[in-house]
């Protein structure tokens, strides 16, 4: 329980990071850094950039709180190993290209180096644990007689 | 091992973990709202009126710290800077400022960057810059930066440069040192960095370079919001 409210917090900080910054809340205009940050990584073409800057806050804010609920563990936990997988995936790209950029994991300031790439893979392998352990816990145990 | 030993592990496991990440998670934020706080003013100096464009007037100023050197920041002046000269800075809608942040792994920005703001204060930073940027592979094996500017400029305004060069250098350096502290108080660690100004707040934007679609749309939302 504690590892996914451990995770389900910190990928609520990472959508109130991309959505409050500057000290002030960004609902309408959140999107415009975010895309630079994103872009930044030259992997996606840029509507799919803009198409992800608008949407992933969200889709943190909803999975956080997936999380925190802890209903369908073992879905919540696969979506966000998922994510993490992909964001991870990323940031080791950029990381071998040489591309001096930021991670855009927590805000858009924070530069991508071998600390966040060891934070964010500690995520992952929490984010793994989760998921391992929902489906252990929920797996019907057999009967002996 | 008993479950209870084993959930007494996890926990500690965990609190470990999280006491490790925490920090860098609030380290994140820290630096974000810090950046736009370190330096509301800009110091005053004739070299940095030499190398802006645009009207101060502009309700949008940008400062673009970078390095001569770095191929990130010529891939950012022949895309990005070119476009926003011509659709925002010519039209009154920016005003952008040209920071020098040459960086020590590169042997010879800093020399460059000397001979960009000579070339400023002769008024010819642009065909400066621009030949900087477009020779970078040249000058940047070679370390012949005089050369290449010369290609690039009438006679007469290289003599004058040159002597700019030669007899100002201490004034030269100090305002290229005044741009590294301001960057350095802003938290720049790499170039181009850029930083958009608009009704007083300082934001950074991303670090690598701004693609200039993404960056017309910023400023257009920034534009509307008088």
């Amino acid at each position: 329980m504690l590892g996914r409210v451990a995770l389900g917090i910190i990928f609520l900080y990472a959508a109130y990071a991309k959505l409050h910054f500057d000290g002030a809340w960004h609902l309408r205009d959140y999107y415009f850094l975010f895309a630079m940050a994103i872009d930044s990584y030259r992997l996606l073409p840029l509507w799919m950039v803009e198409w992800m800057a608008r949407i992933l806050p969200w889709m943190e804010l909803a999975l956080g709180v997936w999380l925190i609920l802890g209903a369908g563990l073992r879905w919540a936990g696969a979506a966000t190993s998922a994510l993490l997988l992909v964001f991870i995936g990323a940031m080791w790209r950029a990381k071998m290209l040489g591309l001096e950029i930021n991670c855009g994991c927590f805000g858009n300031n924070e530069k991508l180096g071998t600390l966040t790439l060891l934070r964010d893979s500690s995520l992952l392998l929490l984010a793994l644990a989760v998921t391992a352990g929902a489906f252990l816990v929920r797996r019907p145990r057999r009967v002996t007689v | 091992m008993t479950r209870l030993q084993r959930n007494a592990v996890l926990t500690v496991a965990l609190v470990m973990w999280l006491a490790a990440a925490l920090p860098s998670l609030i380290g994140a934020q820290v630096a974000q709202t810090k950046a736009p706080l370190a330096q509301a003013k800009t110091p005053s100096m004739d070299l940095t009126s030499m190398k802006s464009f645009g009207s101060r007037q502009a309700p949008i100023t940008i400062e673009i710290f970078s390095d001569y050197q770095c191929p990130q920041c010529r891939q950012f002046f022949m895309t990005t800077t070119q476009q926003l000269m011509d659709n925002y800075v010519a039209a009154g809608k920016v005003f952008l400022v040209h920071r020098d942040f040459p960086l020590p792994m590169h042997s010879y920005s800093h020399e460059a960057a000397r001979w960009a703001n000579a070339a400023a204060e002769a008024g010819q930073f642009e065909a400066a810059e621009r030949a900087l940027y477009n020779k970078q592979d040249d000058w940047g094996s070679t370390g012949k930066i005089e050369a290449t500017l010369a290609a690039a400029l009438a006679p007469g305004d290289m003599k004058k440069i040159h002597t700019i060069e030669t007899t100002e250098t201490p004034q030269i350096d100090a305002a290229i040192q005044r741009d590294i502290d301001l960057g350095n108080s802003r938290q720049v660690t790499g170039t181009p960095s850029i930083f958009v100004i608009h009704h007083g707040q300082i934001t950074p934007l991303p670090a690598g370079g701004v693609n200039y679609v993404l960056l017309k749309q910023y400023l257009d939302m920034l534009g509307q919001q008088r």
